[in-house]
């Protein structure tokens, strides 16, 4: 690492390079006319650039605030100090700032006023006439000599002396330190509530419209002798909506078996089948009713969107189910499904977190949990403790986000911004 | 007859429709097409590497056939300004559905324009695993393309020799259907590996997007027909989202004709309703009066 | 046995979830090596997922056939689909499966002039739904229902070329609307549904979710 050159030295390495340029178009005349001189950076660093896996160096420089907005500073990689060096990056004067990097740089270091240029990489001239250039990846652990300098339209300006830096590769990403710590507590808090929900297991869920409606829908289907319908949503095992929809399955399960009505699980992907297959069952026999379990009730509609559409519309213009609920992650057929069901005169209650959807189910059904509401259900219809205890632990969080928004905000407005700072890169 | 008018039954609606869209298939009108910002910025975003040497974009169709009058426009249109001005395109799919999309996109238009595969452009095809295969691109793209989709080794093709990893494209473009860009590449693709990501998404979508644009996330979005037709617009090269907007325009202002009329036949059979409650409330004080002065 | 279908999967659970979290944070290499090799098994893994749908679906399909339930004859066109797709895939205009797919071949044709055509078709049933849905339920029975009756208006006619014809500013209000209230709206469930995956993902990581597993209380 070097430290830049007095305005004197400039002028001579300005000489220099405009001596030795081979385009003399567009240059400077050296003698004639006084030498045009382009500002270097006072202090140039080249450092390992941070939480990274060894590829990547980085130069920084203090601002000139004078500088002209069609200057650039280039940055140019070589295996030796004496060359060949080639081209590795190049920043306009505007570029910014590296405190104004945190998601690069963190937020622990006072980068000042000190712009950056980050240099992973340099294009190497092609090994034949015609070819393409060849982009090179810096390695962690190799050294390199970059070469800094300023240019604007025909003149450059180089720094005499040669940066030497070797990447090094990182253990940790200390820009996300603020996030690290945002888990740990969420994760903490949703734990330390689940503990709590199994001593106490009356925690209070409010009252969501639609969820009582399950039980008199439930009803409704028994009277009129025909099934209910639970349709899962297109998403696979691994997705939140769908672990939510199985645990909303269970105690639905479990109603319909106590009131000998038919219900009916479509499924599209094999694997929420075979779960769903097995909550059913388990759902019959939690209340002394395992006869009441049909496997081929639970079925594997189909695994594409519009077969799985056109399959379960089929169905329920045939069967015409008294009830049907629809729980999960839903795309595009989410209207094919509500318009059919409203045409057959069943009463629908869907559950959604694809926020797109949302505005179908509303229009089209008798009642709609939107959003987190549908985790919710889950915990409200099953009373579970581990269910209780994180949605308490999501409200805490919840809790948290909007007081750092609120707070935030205020302090942004009044022009206090190290809130900001700290959970920007979040 | 104001509630058969309230609860018009729905076949005359699709009845409505179908004759509409019809109509403006059939006499087309010109309608003005001014292109939105967000797809403005795709455009600049394909334009601002032009210039650039061994410019790489990297595209990915992951819809299916369905969403196909949205998106595929978008596609045959950034895959034809990409071989137009030397940028190297790369296709691949993350829906098993969009390769017979993706390959019909670069066939049709890499023929008009003579652009030989392996050297301007190629299709990687499809690859399950959604979030795992991007994050084995973003370590190591050989090692999760050894092959093209024609079988042919990404290390020895011209167009993708110098690609080691996902961040090497300078620009990706993902044409989605479904919720992979904000599942999957803006989570990874962009935190990660940061690229420089802009998205194509059918027009329910499109709310879904808005956050990612206003954080930088996704640096433009094409939304929809009306997006696919503005992109035409701006390659200068009408095709079927252009004409699309006169049909999808018709459909508008038919479900809004229909919004409207109901609401009238609405607000009408709420004046009746609270007409005659005044009225029989009026009977029945009447009839009060008049019983307890007898 | 109870090992292998509850102690296990859970194990494996928790050392791979924790594994991933921490995969995040690190930026060395050797995290970068790992996070590769993990994709690729997870690709792998999916990849058997479509053995396992194909024999659910052919499965399911025979049971119908074999009873005659009602509408066996659709699964009848299942299994004709399922040859008819397969066949001319592995077929390939006769250079077999084991090369990239011939274009213009069988599979071609039926993916472009029967596949595609059939889809089209399904979501373009959306188009009518949406216009009965809209007719039936945009009533302007409260203050809620005439925003929402109001901001379907002007989204609808400001993402169409008409509503350029019918304000010029349409398109701007339609953008802003997005923009704005919208964004503030889908934030907000946004928040709230992140947070319960990460809820839901710390649950099944610590063992204490297991309906993935299939039933079966803590």
């Amino acid at each position: 690492m070097t430290e830049g050159r007095t305005r004197a030295a400039l002028g001579l390495a300005l000489a220099a390079c405009l001596v030795t340029s081979a385009d003399a178009q567009g240059t400077t005349e050296v003698a004639s006319s006084p030498a045009v001189s382009l500002p270097l950076p006072e202090e140039v660093r080249l450092e390992d650039l941070p939480n990274d896996n060894g590829t990547g160096l980085v130069l920084f420089w203090s601002r000139d605030p004078q500088a002209p907005p069609s200057m650039v500073y280039r940055a140019e990689v070589g295996l030796a100090p004496e060359g060949p060096f080639y081209p590795a990056g190049v920043v306009p004067a505007s570029a910014p700032l590296a405190s104004e990097a945190p998601k690069v740089f963190g937020i622990w270091r006072n980068y000042g006023d000190r712009q950056y240029l980050i240099v992973t990489s340099y294009m190497v001239p092609p090994d034949t006439v015609g070819g393409a250039p060849r982009t090179v990846m810096l390695e962690p652990g190799k050294r390199y000599y970059v070469r800094f300098s300023v240019a604007d339209g025909g003149v450059q300006a180089t720094l005499a002396n040669v940066l030497v830096g070797e990447p090094k590769q990182n253990l940790f990403n200390w820009s996300k330190l603020n996030n690290l710590a945002f888990g740990v507590f969420f994760g903490a808090v949703i734990l330390f509530f689940i503990w709590l929900a199994r001593r106490n297991p009356n925690l209070y869920i409010r009252k969501i419209a639609g969820l009582d409606a399950v039980e008199e829908s439930l009803g409704r289907a028994t009277e009129m002798g025909k099934p209910v319908y639970f349709i899962h949503g297109l998403d696979g095992m691994s997705s939140v909506s769908t672990i939510a929809s199985v645990n909303i399955l269970r105690p639905i399960a479990r109603r319909t078996a106590q009131y000998d009505t038919e219900l009916k699980v479509m499924n599209m992907d094999p694997i929420v089948q075979a779960v769903s297959q097995e909550v059913v069952r388990e759902g019959c026999i939690d209340v002394g009713r395992p006869d009441a379990y049909n496997e081929e009730d639970v079925m594997f509609v189909a695994d594409r969107q519009f077969s799985y559409a056109a399959a379960v519309d089929g169905l329920m213009v045939r069967e015409t189910p008294a009830t049907v609920i629809l729980m999960g992650y839903f795309y595009a057929e989410s209207l094919l499904f509500t318009e059919t069901g409203n045409q057959i005169g069943a009463i629908q209650i869907a559950g959604t977190d694809a926020y797109t959807q949302l505005p179908f189910f509303i229009t089209t059904c008798d009642y709609t949990l939107m959003g987190e509401e549908l985790y919710a259900a889950s915990a409200y219809l099953s009373r579970e403790p581990k269910l209780l205890g994180s949605l308490r632990g999501q409200d805490v969080g919840k809790l948290l986000i909007l007081g750092v928004l609120t707070i935030g905000t205020v302090l942004e407005l009044i022009g206090v911004h190290w809130l900001s700072r700290l959970v920007m890169p979040l | 007859m104001t509630d058969r008018l309230l609860n018009v039954d729905r076949r005359i609606v699709f009845l409505a429709i179908v004759v509409a869209v019809g109509a403006a298939m059939l006499w087309p009108v010109p309608l003005p097409i001014p292109p939105s910002p967000y797809v403005m910025d795709v455009y600049r975003a394909v334009d601002a590497i032009k210039s650039k040497p061994n410019a790489k974009v990297l595209l990915s169709f992951d819809f299916d056939p369905a969403s196909d009058p949205e998106l595929q426009p978008v596609a045959i249109n950034v895959i034809r300004q990409c071989m137009q001005n030397n940028i190297r395109v790369v296709g691949m799919a993350l829906w098993p559905e969009g390769v017979g999309l993706g390959r019909a996109a670069f066939d049709s238009v890499a023929h008009e324009l003579g652009k030989e595969r392996g050297k301007h452009w190629t299709f990687l095809g499809y690859k399950p695993g959604i979030v795992t295969l991007i994050l084995n691109m973003g370590e190591n793209f050989k090692s999760a393309w050894p092959i093209d989709y024609f079988g042919t080794s990404t290390a020895l093709m011209p167009v993708t020799q110098d690609i080691s990893r996902l961040g090497d494209f300078d620009f990706v473009l993902t044409l989605a259907a479904g919720n992979t860009i904000d599942a999957v590449w803006v989570t990874y693709a962009v935190d990660r590996y940061k690229i420089k990501l802009g998205g194509a998404v059918t027009a329910v979508m499109s709310p879904d997007m808005f956050p990612y644009l206003q954080s930088g996330q996704l640096v433009g979005l094409v939304s929809g027909l009306a997006g696919a037709a503005e992109y035409e617009k701006l390659e200068k090269s009408p095709g079927s989202a252009t004409r699309g907007m006169v049909p999808q325009s018709a459909a508008h202002v038919v479900i809004i004709l229909f919004i409207g009329f109901g609401n009238i036949m609405y607000l009408i059979s709420r004046r009746r309703e609270r007409a005659g409650e005044l009225s029989r409330l009026r009977k029945r004080d009447a009839v009060a009066k008049g019983g307890a002065g007898g | 046995m109870l090992f292998l279908k509850r102690t296990l999967p859970l194990i494996i659970a928790f050392v791979f979830g924790i594994t991933a979290i921490a995969l995040y944070y690190i930026p060395h290499q050797k995290a970068a090596n790992l996070t590769e090799t993990f994709a690729m098994w997870d690709r792998l893994i999916a990849a058997f997922a479509y053995f396992l749908a194909l024999y659910s679906l052919i499965s399911l399909h025979a049971r119908r056939i074999r009873r005659q339930q009602a509408g066996w004859g659709y699964s009848l066109f299942v299994y004709f689909g399922i040859v008819a797709m397969v066949a001319a895939g592995f077929y390939n205009r006769g250079h077999w499966a084991l090369v990239g797919l011939e274009s213009d071949g069988a599979y071609d044709w039926l993916f472009t002039y029967v596949y595609i055509p059939a889809e089209a078709s399904m979501f373009a049933l959306l188009a009518f739904f949406i216009a009965s849905a809209a007719y039936r339920t945009f009533r302007a029975r409260t203050t809620e229902a005439v925003i929402l009756l109001v901001a379907a208006a002007i989204v609808m006619l400001g993402r169409v070329p008409v509503g350029v014809l019918i304000w010029s500013r349409m398109p701007e209000l339609q953008e802003w609307l997005m923009s704005v209230p919208n964004m503030a709206a889908k934030r907000g469930i946004l928040l709230g549904v992140y947070l319960g995956a990460v809820a839901t993902a710390l649950r099944v990581i610590f063992g204490i979710e297991r309906s993935y597993l299939g039933g079966g209380e803590d």
